[in-house]
């Protein structure tokens, strides 16, 4: 253990810090604002470390009561937005989930059949899926806002569980037959010669060892749907139907930003995700190793 | 016999009715909107008039192809992915090597470089707005408070600047996606291969590029083709943060394409700009699959 030896690694861990800072930091930033008071939030010198903590603008959204404050720093309620945060959290919750189980359910089908039956045009499905997952959502989002109005659709939590269903199939598709096509069949045709049917081999024996890659493909598809900012943008226009992510860009009306209660609802939106990726972490790195990662 | 036939026949078709679902969803989700998008590329519609649609022919590209905001669109588009991409790839490829190395407590640093591609884009979009404020962000504060800057500095309302910032936005969020593929390769090259070069007496940087750099010549060019492809087309990681501007000044085609639509009304345009995008699009997915020659791959 020579003194150069020492140095490198020295250097290696501080090059380790700097880089994680400048990865946590937009985030550090936005909570440490979030939990400061009106008065301190546009203070120079700005602290990461806030003098005063309170939760205020937390109950501010979540009460849905809303204030605006002038530069005299006095409170100016509005009836503008926050009154509609919960809803807009419930929302993405709801489509989130929704989505994400229909793409799950029929990916999962899907990529079953194609691994182990043969039939005609079952190859060209996972080219199919690549070609769909680079597709860009800018192309899809008014053709599919056509069909959702030919539907009646437009306007309403379904637009936006279907048009995620647009976005997220193909990649679980994708990642799942990878998963699939990985899956020895030995074990599935020594139980069908003991008799046992196919749904009861699907059931029993293929959907517990799909079960890391159907995880990561649900999670993927969680992330992607959640964060969706463009399909919400054009299929909904009454406030109370939005998501999060187009709902808190409404708290940019008024006269002043107040960047308090925009840094709560930043914190709020990343919380469950942030939860889902640590809890899940291994299973996400197991997803990027299969190569379906959309981004 | 004939009862295993049938039992075949019987099983076949369970196979059958779980395609279906997906055969549905994709005819209804993924090749109904693009046909659609491709449709609407040779009609002038007006989503509040739709009843007067009507069949235009290539008006709808001559237009685009005669709008200087487009071009301009297509040449800032071709920036930014440059930048982007050249920048995520370097930092990318420099972070797996860092976090390749054997080090104590590595595998925490590994798992938070993927924070930044869960987190939403409109959080770090607003984040970024907040922290870049001309008069009170802490950015300016910071390098002003360092003596590296004496002016403010009008990050998101001055041209060069604004393309600077949804770089770096861009940067910051797909970073990751390199490193985890470059450092999934990493993991895979066989040590002799540096024992061997260590012992002919070649030195870090020799071993870096005459050993690692070929071995990941694969897994990069895969990579910088799906990123490209992807960064080209993106939108949100622009408009959420300049709304494309100041003026037009970080406009890329999807921006075009969606202000065609919802602010022009005009979404034959916007249909035009997104087949142009699809044919980029299906241009690139041709060379990755020449590269790898997908078809060779064999499935079971």
């Amino acid at each position: 253990m020579n003194a150069a030896y020492v140095a490198r690694q020295a250097l290696a861990y501080l090059v380790l810090l700097v880089l994680t800072f400048l990865i946590c930091f937009p985030l550090i930033w936005a909570l440490s604002t979030s939990l400061k008071p009106p008065k301190d939030v546009m203070a120079t010198p700005p602290r990461v470390i806030p003098l005063e903590v309170t939760l205020a603008n937390y109950r501010n959204l979540i009460t849905g009561k809303q204030q605006y404050f002038r530069a005299d720093q006095s409170y100016v309620p509005t009836t503008a937005a926050p009154q509609y945060f919960t809803s807009w959290f419930a929302n993405s919750v709801v489509v989130s989930l929704g989505s994400t189980c229909i793409s799950i359910v029929i990916s999962t089908l899907a990529a079953y059949s194609i691994t182990r039956f043969r039939y005609w045009g079952r190859r060209i499905i996972p080219y199919f899926s690549l070609l769909g997952y680079m597709i860009p959502s800018i192309i899809l989002v008014f053709p599919l806002f056509l069909v959702m109005a030919e539907f009646r659709l437009t306007n309403s939590l379904w637009s936006l569980t279907f048009g995620y269903v647009s976005i997220t199939l193909p990649f679980c598709m994708w990642l799942l037959w990878a998963f699939f096509r990985g899956i020895p069949i030995e074990l599935e045709e020594a139980a069908m010669i003991d008799g046992a049917g196919r749904l009861r081999v699907f059931v029993d024996i293929v959907l517990p060892s799909a079960l890391p890659g159907i995880i990561a493909a649900a999670i993927f598809s969680l992330i992607v749907s959640w964060n969706d900012y463009l399909f919400a943008r054009v299929f909904i226009n009454s406030i109370e139907n939005l998501p999060l992510t187009v709902g808190v860009m409404h708290f940019f009306e008024g006269v002043h930003v107040d960047w308090g209660l925009m840094m709560a609802s930043a914190v709020l939106m990343t919380l469950p995700m942030a939860l889902l990726f640590m809890l899940m972490q291994r299973h996400l790195v197991a997803g990027f190793g299969a190569g379906a990662v959309k981004g | 016999m004939s009862s295993s036939n049938d039992w075949k026949r019987a099983d076949n078709r369970i196979g059958v009715l779980f395609i279906v679902p997906f055969a549905v969803a994709a005819l209804v989700f993924m090749v109904y909107p693009v046909a659609e998008a491709v449709r609407l590329a040779f009609f002038e519609h007006n989503p509040l008039r739709p009843e007067a649609s009507h069949f235009v022919g290539l008006e709808n590209f001559r237009t685009i192809y005669d709008d200087p905001l487009f071009w301009q669109s297509f040449r800032q588009a071709a920036v930014w992915t440059a930048w982007s991409i050249l920048l995520q790839t370097v930092i990318g490829v420099a972070l797996a090597l860092l976090l390749h190395l054997p080090l104590r407590g590595i595998s925490v640093f590994r798992g938070l470089l993927l924070f930044p591609y869960i987190v939403p884009t409109v959080v770090i979009a607003l984040v970024l707005q907040w922290m870049l404020d001309g008069e009170i962000g802490v950015v300016n504060w910071s390098l002003k408070s360092a003596g590296l800057i004496d002016e403010n500095i009008y990050w998101l309302a001055t041209p060069g600047m604004a393309m600077g910032s949804t770089i770096a936005l861009n940067v910051w969020k797909y970073t990751p996606f390199v490193t985890i593929c470059v450092l999934a390769r990493l993991q895979t090259i066989p040590l002799e291969l540096y024992d061997a070069a260590k012992v002919d007496g070649a030195g870090a940087l020799r071993r870096f590029f005459d050993i690692t750099l070929p071995q990941l010549a694969e897994v990069l060019t895969v990579v910088v083709i799906f990123r490209t492809i992807w960064t080209f087309n993106k939108f949100e990681e622009i408009y959420l943060l300049t709304k494309g501007g100041p003026g037009t000044s970080t406009f890329n085609l999807a921006i075009y394409s969606f202000e065609q639509s919802v602010a022009n009304l005009k979404m034959g345009v916007g249909a035009a700009t997104g087949v142009v995008m699809m044919f980029l699009l299906f241009v690139g997915s041709l060379i990755y699959m020449r590269v790898f020659r997908f078809a060779e791959e064999d499935t079971p």
